[in-house]
């Protein structure tokens, strides 16, 4: 499965301009999208996920042109959008039974081993005659990954699925999407750093509609390797000097304690010693780049 | 084939789990059992006492009815199925699966189809079992055929159902607002009945063209059955051939056109719903995009330091002031969220030309040209906007009650430190307000019509009387028990369903036989403007009556302040439990409310009931068949006839009462000797009666109806006697409504401060009446008596010798003083002899001399001109 993206853009009716001319290329792994809130992430997600149209641009999903063949493309399609509401009074068994049927598995004991499968790998079984409006944030992100994983996607979309889960919830969340399977492309855009650290061999950040930067982690972290100093400030004015003076990445609170970490070749002043390079940092030194 | 199949299947599986198809269904059944097991409910009962209650006409006529009111039902079930994935938030899910246009709308549409007509055919189960019920009226009942059932439900109610419920779904599905569908089915019955009342003002007998292009049936009902006769409406159903009947084709073609309209608009809709979702999700994406909007100002914008200052402090307070802003702003907000949208501007738009369309009629009385005088454009206007303004007012208590939970804003908004009082109040405002705009817009139609006519005196004060005095607080206890009843029930449209549940069931109750305002919700004494009286005596009724009521919704309105939904868990025997922990809020104002409530229903009760007998119809009906059952038997009783009147009557209008002395001269023009003397006084005015020779009380009944003396010395024929009589009659107090006399007026209304009325009547009359019995063939077999006994054959000796409208006279000569007060004038038959004043009132003497006349007189009394 290849994903080729070239040349998207998006402006809303009200004169947004979500998506400025994207170019992207995702293969057959996990895919993560980072990215601040507003950046054109669910934009992009919605797009692929032939939810809207694209101003000038093409997506093909190997070689099916995904704005041109919708129809095609959901049926290799599993999605799980940012926010999404259930049928009051109906169990997660009777939407995924229902949702199966839309998704083409007409075969009836086909359709039964499939979900009997997937409520167990999300751990709702014992839940699944429940409404699904009684469930919690957790259950129902596992109901919404159940009916997205529904008669084997080629194309899996998670749109900031882990927001608002606790860590256990996450943890297991981000293991049941390790588990998937190979042949299956999975993009999981997030702004939570963590998850594509800890998921993906690929990403991309994206902000004000374009792309930051594109390629591994590992080596976007390389890059910085030896650049990122960190010192602990005691006061507010220490503090300004150095954003007024120097690259300030980020600032952390530790016990009480501010702790600057900044961008230099060298050790850019008194008690900096030098910090390892992190996801995060890349992050915020590719935004801040990109918005200068 | 799939899809649509599980489209349909799980609309269905959804309906069938919810409540309200069952209620629905329910109710249907109730009202098609009422129809045909209760004799004072339903369209047609009321009708010609002979038509077959189950009859074909009937189903036919009730089930368009139920048709017309259930367009509610079908924006229900048609808008929400196809709105449910955007209110839901779902269209996510579902749009990104491989789903087919045709498989959407066909499921959904027909899974609509089905439950709706499941709903309505609770009608025909309804029938059928009325037709079974012990207490059913089985003269007015006859065989069940099934084709009578079946033939006015499909053609009719499958037919209404197909093409209004395709019209509701279309709207639906392209305008994508819930409000809009409902707005438009108000919007479309309100423009049907102003169509339909401006066609038969017209008074067209067109009748081929205005009965096919009737969408509702009410025009096609008149055009094809408006002539059958009874036995017709018995035995027929509406013909579907080209050839029969007066209108022959016309309902044939016109279940073709409406079918054929409803085929065109889904037909329009499946081509026209954009399915490709940016469409379907606009409304979201425009939240999304606004938020995206602002952020990329925010970009733009200089580096934020990622250094976080500290906020300024405030000092807030928590007081009375405070309460006051908080209810101040809370007013503006929910007042101006109802002002200011769309919807509202539209139904006030339709009830302007509602306004518009019915005060063009005031100007027309029994098709004569009248001036449009303020009062009968206020009759014209009120009745309709009075429902505009009941049916707005249940609506919008729904949404201001739920508008929290409903934008899922409640769980900031119960947890701000805000006390009951200012929340409560603040709604009850911003539904004031969108009443006094509506009242302001009906006053403003009302003038317009009048000066569109050419008429200039537009008394606004009337207007402001009428419109902000009487009927804005019966609007305003409307309001606190609809936020009551939302309050309370779990269900915002189950509440709806329910508050006008209560307001429609007041002139059922009244319908069998529950006529005490005291009894019927919001319910206000009847009363008559006239230009003359004013409100005139009335007053004092309608003032204790809407305070009663207002009092009684005001605690309605404390304790819905007390269960008002707060926080997360909002069970209602929870919230009962808080309110009782905490009575301190909410009691003592709700228990002032019931004092007061006690306070002006025992004052009304003490005048209606106490002071003045209260009857209601059905009380007076009794009367009039116990009267019959007990007297008729002397109704060919020798008697003697009235010959001569003499009497001096003093009205006392500022009393609202009168009484008179006087004499009859009485003469036994029979040939047999008269021994007894018999005497029917229905108004209970006879306060005592002498005669010139000796006679012996042998009998009165109850209440003075009928009561006979008895002649020491049988009177010959052509004797002549004289009886000696004092009547008169008290207004105590003030009466619940319009008190009925036997002959079916208004005796309040006799008695008025400024235009007094009253007949003989009040006088002693001489023997059993026949027209105080029943007459129609329903009230008689209610009593259990048998057939009127009609008019004699022509060419009968008795009878053609008495005179039908005196029965116990022949001429009379007559002569009469009559007083009143000073500021007005008195009249009675005859010629004016004299007038004079005495003690601050006018006297007038009128006589006819030698000129008999009929024993008919009446005593007029008013402020006249010149």
């Amino acid at each position: 499965m290849a994903l080729v993206i070239e040349g998207l853009s998006k402006t809303y009716p009200n004169g947004v301009q979500a998506l400025k001319d994207l170019s992207l290329t995702i293969g057959n792994h996990m895919f993560g999208l980072l990215g601040p809130n507003g950046a054109g992430k669910s934009s992009l997600m919605r797009t692929i996920a032939t939810l809207q149209d694209p101003d000038a641009g093409s997506i093909t999903l190997d070689g099916i042109d995904v704005v041109r063949q919708k129809d095609q493309v959901r049926r290799l399609l599993g999605y799980l959008p940012q926010e999404f509401g259930v049928y009051p009074k109906v169990s997660a068994l009777d939407m995924l039974e229902h949702l199966a049927v839309l998704k083409g598995v007409t075969h009836k004991g086909e359709r039964r081993e499939m979900i009997e499968a997937l409520l167990n790998q999300t751990n709702l079984w014992n839940a699944r005659k429940k409404a699904i409006a009684t469930y919690s944030g957790g259950m129902k992100q596992r109901f919404g990954i159940a009916q997205a994983l529904l008669a084997n996607p080629r194309l899996v979309i998670v749109d900031e699925p882990t927001a608002g889960l606790d860590p256990a919830e996450r943890n297991r969340f981000l293991n049941l999407l390790a588990g998937i399977g190979r042949d299956v492309t999975v993009i999981l855009s997030t702004h939570i750093v963590d998850d594509v650290r800890e998921l993906c061999p690929r990403m991309a950040i994206i902000a004000g509609g374009q792309v930051l930067l594109e390629g591994a982690p590992n080596e976007a972290i390389a890059a910085l390797d030896g650049q990122v100093w960190s010192k602990l400030v005691d006061s507010d004015e220490e503090l300004r000097a150095i954003e007024a003076g120097m690259t300030l990445i980020s600032t952390h609170l530790v016990g009480g304690r501010h702790e600057v970490r900044v961008l230099a070749a060298a050790a850019p002043g008194e008690g900096f010693v030098p910090a390892g390079a992190g996801l995060e940092d890349v992050y915020f030194t590719r935004l801040a780049a990109g918005r200068a | 084939m799939h899809q649509f199949l599980e489209f349909l299947r799980f609309e269905l599986k959804l309906r069938f789990k919810s409540p309200s198809t069952y209620v629905y269904c329910f109710m249907w059944t109730a009202f098609a059992f009422l129809c045909v097991a209760s004799e004072n409910f339903g369209p047609v009962s009321n009708q010609s006492g002979k038509v077959m209650l189950n009859g074909p006409w009937a189903m036919t006529f009730n089930m368009l009815g139920a048709c017309m009111f259930g367009m509610i039902v079908m924006a229900a079930i048609f808008g929400t199925s196809i709105l449910r994935d955007f209110q839901r938030d779902t269209f996510q899910l579902l749009f990104t699966k491989p789903v087919s246009r045709l498989a959407y709308l066909g499921g959904r549409w027909s899974g609509s189809m089905l439950v709706t007509l499941f709903a309505f055919s609770g009608l025909m189960l309804g029938a059928w079992l009325g037709t079974h019920a012990p207490w059913a009226d089985q003269a007015r009942i006859g065989p069940n055929h099934l084709l009578w059932y079946l033939q006015p439900f499909l053609s009719i109610v499958v037919v209404q159902v197909f093409f209004i419920g395709a019209l509701f779904f279309a709207v639906a599905a392209l305008t994508r607002s819930l409000f809009l569908v409902y707005v438009q089915g108000v919007a479309l019955f309100v423009l049907y009945l102003i169509g339909i009342t401006a066609f038969s003002a017209t008074r067209s007998t067109e009748h081929f063209w205005s009965g096919i292009l009737d969408p509702i049936g009410m025009q096609l009902v008149r055009v094809v059955s408006g002539y059958w006769s009874v036995v017709e409406r018995n035995s027929w159903l509406l013909p579907l051939d080209t050839t029969s009947g007066y209108a022959p084709g016309v309902f044939l073609y016109n279940r073709l056109l409406w079918i054929g309209f409803g085929a065109i608009v889904l037909t329009l809709l499946a081509v026209l719903f954009p399915m490709s979702v940016e469409a379907l999700g606009a409304r979201s994406q425009g939240r999304r995009a606004a938020k995206l909007r602002t952020l990329e100002q925010a970009q733009g914008a200089p580096v934020r330091t990622q250094i976080a200052t500290r906020l300024p402090q405030v000092h807030p307070r928590y007081d009375l002031v405070t309460r006051w802003r908080q209810f101040l702003a809370l007013a503006g907000l929910r007042t101006r969220a109802i002002l200011k949208a769309v919807p509202f501007w539209a139904l006030c738009g339709v009830l302007f030309a509602f306004i518009v369309n019915n005060g063009y009629y005031a100007g027309r009385m029994s098709g004569t040209d009248v001036w449009p005088v303020t009062y009968l454009m206020l009759e014209s206007v009120e009745g309709n906007a009075y429902l505009f303004l009941i049916i707005v007012t249940a609506l919008y208590a729904g949404e201001l009650v739920w508008r929290e939970r409903d934008v899922r804003f409640d769980g900031i908004f119960d947890a701000l430190p805000l006390r009951p009082l200012p929340d409560a109040a603040s709604k009850l405002v911003a539904l004031t307000a969108a009443q006094l705009v509506m009242l302001l817009l009906s006053m403003l139609g009302g003038i317009l019509m009048q000066t569109v006519l050419g008429y200039h005196h537009y008394e606004l004060p009337l207007y402001l009387k009428e419109l902000f005095v009487l009927v804005l607080p019966q609007l305003v206890g409307f309001s606190m028990l609809a936020l009551f009843v939302q309050t309370v029930v779990p269900n915002k449209f189950l509440g709806h369903a329910i508050v006008i549940g209560v307001w429609v069931i007041v002139p059922i109750l009244y319908n069998f036989g529950v006529e005490n305002t005291l009894y019927l919700p919001g319910a206000t004494t009847g009363y008559t403007y006239s230009d003359m009286n004013g409100y005139g005596h009335y007053v004092p009724a309608l003032f204790w009556s809407i305070l009663y009521w207002l009092a009684i919704f005001a605690a309605l309105g404390g304790l819905s302040m007390a269960l008002a939904r707060r926080g997360a868990e909002t069970g209602l025997r929870r919230r009962i439990g808080a309110a009782l922990r905490r009575p301190a809020g909410w009691l003592p104002a709700t228990l002032a409310c019931l004092c007061v409530a006690a306070g002006a229903g025992g004052w009304f009760y003490y005048n209606t009931h106490v002071l003045n007998e209260f009857l209601s119809t059905e009380d007076r009906r009794a009367i009039q068949a116990n009267y019959e059952r007990q007297f008729k038997r002397y109704q060919h009783q020798p008697l003697p006839k009235v010959t001569a009147v003499d009497t001096r009557v003093e009205i006392h209008p500022e009393r609202r009462a009168f009484e008179a002395t006087g004499t009859y001269t009485l003469q036994n023009r029979g040939s047999v000797p008269v021994t007894e003397l018999h005497f029917t006084d229905v108004n209970q005015s006879v306060r005592a009666l002498s005669f010139d020779r000796p006679t012996r009380l042998v009998s009165r009944a109850a209440r003075g109806l009928y009561v006979i003396y008895a002649l020491k010395t049988p009177l010959r024929p052509g004797q002549t006697m004289h009886l000696q009589f004092k009547v008169g009659h008290d207004s105590p107090g003030f009466t619940d409504g319009k008190v009925l006399d036997f002959s079916g007026g208004d005796a309040g209304g006799k008695f008025a401060y400024n235009g007094t009325f009253f007949d003989l009547e009040y006088f002693p009359v001489l023997g059993y009446q026949t027209g105080y019995e029943l007459d129609d063939p329903r009230r008689r077999r209610e009593q259990g008596l048998g057939a009127l006994q009609e008019m004699a054959k022509r060419g009968d000796a008795v009878q053609s010798k008495v005179n039908l409208f005196s029965p116990n006279a022949d001429w009379i000569s007559f002569h009469a003083v009559v007083g009143t007060s000073g500021d007005q004038t008195a009249l009675a038959p005859g010629y004016l002899q004299k007038r004079w004043q005495q003690d601050g009132r006018n006297y007038f003497e009128y006589s006819m001399g030698q000129q008999p006349m009929q024993h008919f007189f009446a005593f007029v009394s008013g402020r006249m001109l010149g």
